[in-house]
């Protein structure tokens, strides 16, 4: 076949080859293969996860059947693991199914290394003092562990592993990197270069909003003893500034500029949260120290402090910016300028982009190429600062002895473009969470509409482990 | 809720299950262990290798046969004391009518297009049987409960048309003509309103080139009146697979601009109409270097003859494939002679060429040797299905071609190349997916099912599934809203129209609106009693004459005259839907804004396009 991935060609198109090469190398374990843990695996095998490895010590009997698709009459008697398996191993022959006859209740008892050797470890309907040492184990060991109960239609799942670290953490709200707080020296030439007191009509209403909120800034500063407008009253004066050098009534650049003058008054520097990673013991990084850890202190002291003058990595993309007359040529050149940032991510010619989009207009050719010079002039910064700090990744790599290689130019990429995002979890162990529960949290989401009934769920689920851990029998059984 | 009371409706419901794919597998899969004792599934698709990452009732044994049929078999392993019935075939086939329907207590949707859709809604209606719908795309999914009089109906918001590629030929000088790419015509305030958010969150969610498919689309489909012609990869894909591939190995006589010229070129002979015909006795490579020279010779050059055209444009470079390759192909390994046990479906321009990755970018000379070997393959492998092949993402030697035809094409203007992974995305128009996804959407239906079945309506509710968790929830249930008062679908509200009846045909009437509007497949026009047009298999000849003779017809002068105030009843017997349209002379009607010549009232115009216009179940 000329295409051997032709199977998995759906899922290549979401999570791309690295995500699959990643589930390709994992081993999963999966304790307990009722109905939850044979579901679970059911989407991991399709999707081609690397091996896996079921241990379940029960027989099937018929109160199974009818609750687990990979099981039927002829099962009854045999193994649920061997069965629940041989099931799994027919969905996927590229995957490496294994099964285990064992009680994991007595495996985590009698072998504890044996957990060892995973990358996740799926835990489902596990009694309360099982998971307790299961979770030590796999902390020591540095395997997650996902722990999963469910009843009827409810249900819980707790990951815990001793850190995750995010890159591309993908928050819900995030302010676009623009830097107009605090522009560098090429975006201020740029704007320089831009006239705004241009009588032309066109162009004046073709400036894009960003080459307006710098030029102002500056010009607001020198009137402001160098400071840039910070009091509510400041911030409305400065609207009325911007508002006052319109010299149409439709010029939408500057409706613009002025919804987006707060960006000016936002406080330079990193954010609380960047500041503590980058303060986290972790940054002080050795040979043991993971790849995330060594780009957070190239980072820290490095970058931050001298040629970021004292900001993160530029992320290096702009956002639309409508300065048309007409709306609907503003929609079709914001979803053209749209198409080139991504098509330029991509890295594509910016040329041929900005070709492509010649316009029958001059309107639009100025606006489109005021947009690109300004693009390019963000990654341009962009690519200056992710090269400062590849340079510090390898002096690290260098001095803490690994090699110098070691984390690739698309990592680092990667990590400068999303740096002002990075994110680190960092899990309790599940003992810690059953013996000291953080109560006012609890009290505070019970009180929550939006998450109360989940709360609940999760107190009800607890207080139903516990019972069965003190009374050895569920709650309500003895009730008829 | 009371279990035993629960489990009894369960047992006793009859369920109609309509598609049987990735949603269709984990739901029959649910149903089946909620203990649902009777279902039916309608599936008319068969078994492909890129369903066997989520679709994970089917084996590979099983590619190529019917998923309703394997589904059941798959199920009835595991739960053996049920009844499933499985239909291979067409939902919209005339015997599931609403007799037929009408047996069900409940029918639950997993379709993967809006016309199947559309009509599962409108049958539903007229059988009064409540509809679970739901979609899924990646990691995002939604489960929604249309029930008559009490939520709204799948068509009560307006849905977006079917994604349909504008057409851009460029053989000669671009216009608006040009530029009729199938889709009605789209408003543009309307289309504006809804599309910047979107297509930027495809844009910014992208992985592959795939997703781009969607904002050019709508995008370039909005600008070519305006702006004149967006050339993007996009359209080189299109040509290549609608115009280039359907006309040498699809339907000989359909309609195909392929050949335009422009006006100061006179044809000569050899590039008449019949330069796609393969003369008999010619050498294949021959036949092949002759089209790739027409159409990327040629008729670039009569383009190009049009200078006004490209003053503000980037000129297009003529190709043609001696310069590009000199020398006539070497016979490959595996090719014409020695492949007699050769599987035809496995056939591949790559695999005889010896380029292996699908993601790497062919260079000119390469993507002009994968024309002309795929070319030489089809003739020399699949003869047979020559002059009925439609474009199918999944048929190798098919993606092949078009991705180099495309790529030829791109570089002639300058456009960049795609990889034959990239070019099947949007060749293939394909929407990615998962299990997981399907797996938790199928757990949505059935709960909403068996709130339907206990009639416990201030219950339902419309679930999103979500790729990022939104205020900490991956699941968002809302309640359903209301049905919609004025939607012609399902309420009694009557449409209007204005139309000027002294100039529009009846044919203008049912082409763009009974057809294009209301989306009618089979519709009959009624004025009061007398019937004014119908259309069916069963009509008497001279009904059918009559009929075809109306068409013609300007609306004021049919037999029944249709003035000012009349009101028309149109009606689709499959789809079991009616309705009323008042009708409202006018005299003139605005070209460019209102190029139908008749505006319909109390319908919402779709937006051109939507993320969850082709979910993939």
């Amino acid at each position: 076949m000329a295409e051997p991935k032709t199977k998995y060609d759906r899922q290549l198109r979401i999570w791309g080859e690295q995500g699959q090469a990643a589930l390709e190398k994992a081993s999963i374990c999966l304790l307990n293969c009722g109905p939850t843990g044979s579901e679970t695996l059911k989407n991991l095998v399709l999707g081609g996860i690397g091996s896996i490895t079921v241990i379940d010590g029960s027989k099937v009997e018929a109160g199974d059947l009818g609750n687990n698709f990979m099981l039927d009459e002829s099962s009854i008697g045999q193994s649920k693991a061997k069965c629940v398996c041989a099931f799994l191993q027919e969905l996927n022959d590229a995957v490496k199914a294994k099964f285990v006859e064992e009680s994991p209740e007595a495996l985590i008892e009698t072998n504890p290394s044996l957990f060892s050797q995973f990358t996740l470890v799926i835990a489902t309907q596990l009694v309360e003092a099982s998971v307790v040492k299961l979770d030590r184990i796999c902390r020591r060991g540095n395997v997650m562990l996902i722990f999963a109960r469910s009843y009827g239609l409810t249900g819980l799942v707790r990951i815990s592993l001793k850190e995750h670290n995010v890159v591309e953490s993908k928050p819900d709200h995030f302010l676009d990197d623009l830097r107009l707080n605090n522009p560098w020296p090429e975006l201020k030439q740029f704007a320089e270069t831009i006239d705004l007191n241009v009588t032309d009509l066109v162009a004046h209403k073709h400036t894009p909003y960003v080459v307006i909120l710098v030029k102002m800034a500056v010009e607001w500063a020198e009137r402001h003893g160098g400071c840039l407008p910070s009091t509510r009253e400041e911030k409305k004066e400065f609207k009325e500034f911007l508002k006052s050098k319109t010299i149409a009534l439709d010029e939408d650049n500057y409706k613009e500029a002025i919804e987006a003058s707060f960006k000016v008054s936002t406080p330079r520097g990193i954010s609380s949260n960047l500041r503590q990673i980058i303060d986290d013991s972790a940054a002080e990084v050795d040979s043991t120290s993971s790849d995330f850890w060594v780009m957070v202190a190239a980072l820290k002291v490095e970058f931050i402090a001298n040629e970021g003058d004292g900001e993160a990595p530029l992320e290096g993309s702009i956002p639309d910016m409508t300065s048309l007359t007409e709306l609907v040529t503003g929609f079709v050149i914001s979803s053209a300028v749209n198409l080139s940032r991504t098509l330029l991510l991509s890295s594509y010619d910016s040329e041929t982009i900005v070709l492509l989009y010649t316009y029958k207009t001059d309107h639009c050719q100025l606006s489109c190429r005021h947009y690109v010079n300004l693009q390019k002039i963000y990654q341009a910064k962009a690519e200056a600062d992710f090269l400062v700090v590849e340079q510090r990744v390898r002096n690290i790599l260098k001095r803490i002895g690994r090699d110098l290689d070691a984390i690739s130019k698309t990592n680092i990429k990667s990590f400068c473009r999303n740096a002002r995002k990075l994110t680190v979890c960092r899990y309790r162990l599940i003992e810690d969470e059953f013996n000291s529960p953080i109560l006012p949290e609890l009290l505070k989401l019970l009180t929550d509409e939006d998450y109360s009934v989940a709360v609940g769920f999760y107190i009800l689920l607890r207080a139903v482990d516990r019972f069965a851990t003190n009374y050895n029998r569920f709650p309500g059984l003895f009730n008829g | 809720m009371d279990a035993e009371q629960q489990l009894q409706a369960i047992k006793q419901a009859k369920v109609l299950m309509v598609g049987a794919g990735g949603i269709g597998c984990e739901l029959l899969k649910t149903l089946a262990l909620s203990s649902f004792q009777d279902i039916h599934i309608i599936d008319m698709d068969t078994i492909e290798v890129s369903n066997l990452n989520r679709q994970f009732l089917f084996r590979q044994s099983h590619v190529g046969q019917s998923k309703a049929k394997v589904a059941r078999d798959a199920v009835l392993r595991f739960k053996p004391h049920i009844n499933i019935t499985a239909h291979h075939a067409n939902v919209k086939d005339p015997e599931f009518n609403v007799d037929f329907y009408k047996q069900f207590n409940i029918v639950l949707s997993g379709l993967d297009n809006l016309d199947a859709r559309r009509h599962v809604n409108r049958l539903c209606l007229a059988a009064d049987i409540p509809l679970v719908e739901s979609g899924t795309t990646g990691f995002l999914g939604q489960v929604t409960v249309h029930m008559k009089g009490k939520t709204e109906c799948y068509e009560c918001q307006p849905k977006p048309t079917p994604k349909t590629y504008p057409v851009c030929t460029i053989t000669s000088t671009p216009s608006k003509d040009q530029f009729e790419g199938g889709g009605g015509g789209v408003s543009l305030p309307l289309a504006r309103n809804f599309s910047l958010p979107l297509a930027r969150n495809l844009l910014t969610g992208t992985i592959s080139l795939s997703c781009l498919v969607h904002p050019c689309l709508s995008f370039s489909h909005l600008c070519t009146p305006v702006l004149g012609c967006f050339i993007l990869f996009v359209h080189c894909i299109v040509w290549a697979k609608d115009l280039l591939f359907s006309k040498l190995f699809g339907d000989k006589d359909q309609e195909n601009d392929l050949n335009v010229c422009s006006n100061n070129a006179t044809s000569s002979s050899e590039h008449a109409e019949d330069v796609f015909k393969h003369i008999l006795d010619e050498d294949i490579e021959q036949y092949g270097r002759r089209i790739y020279d027409h159409v990327f010779g040629y008729n670039i050059e009569v383009a190009l003859a049009n200078e006004e055209a490209w003053k503000n444009r980037n000129r297009p470079k003529p190709t043609y494939s001696s310069d590009i390759l000199p020398d006539k192909l070497i016979q490959q390994i595996g090719n014409l002679d020695n492949g007699a046990t050769d599987d035809p479906s496995s056939v591949s321009a790559m695999g005889s060429l010896g380029l292996k990755n699908p993601r790497d970018i062919w260079n000119l000379e390469e993507n002009t040797r994968i024309f002309l070997e795929a070319l030489k393959l089809f003739f020399g492998k699949r003869e047979k299905e020559i002059g009925n092949l439609t474009f199918d993402k999944d048929d190798q030697l098919a993606v092949e071609f078009v991705t180099a035809a495309a790529n030829i094409r791109a570089a002639s203007f300058g456009i960049p190349l795609h990889s034959l992974f990239e070019a099947k995305g949007i060749a293939g128009n394909i929407v990615h997916a998962v299990a997981t996804t399907n797996a938790i959407i199928a757990g949505l239906i059935v709960i909403e099912a068996i709130k339907v079945l206990l009639c416990d309506t201030n219950s339902y509710r419309m679930t999103y599934c979500l790729q990022h968790p939104s205020r900490k929830m991956l699941l968002m249930p809302v309640e359903p809203f209301e049905p919609n008062k004025s939607c012609y679908v399902c309420s009694e509200t009557p449409l209007s129209l204005q139309v000027n009846t002294h100039r529009s045909t009846l044919r203008d009437f049912v082409e763009k609106i009974v057809k294009g509007k209301l989306r009618m497949d089979f519709p009959l026009i009624m004025h009061g009693s007398a019937l004014l047009y119908e259309v069916g298999d069963d009509l008497e000849e001279d009904m059918a004459a009559n009929y075809a003779a109306n068409l013609h017809k300007v609306l004021s002068e049919l037999p029944s005259p249709v003035t000012s105030g009349t009101v028309l009843t149109v009606e689709d017997l499959q789809q079991e839907l009616s309705c009323n349209i008042n009708i409202k002379h006018r005299e003139e009607f605005d070209e460019e804004n209102e190029p139908d010549g008749m505006l319909l009232f109390g319908w919402t115009q779709a937006p051109p396009m939507n993320m969850d216009n082709s979910l993939p179940v």
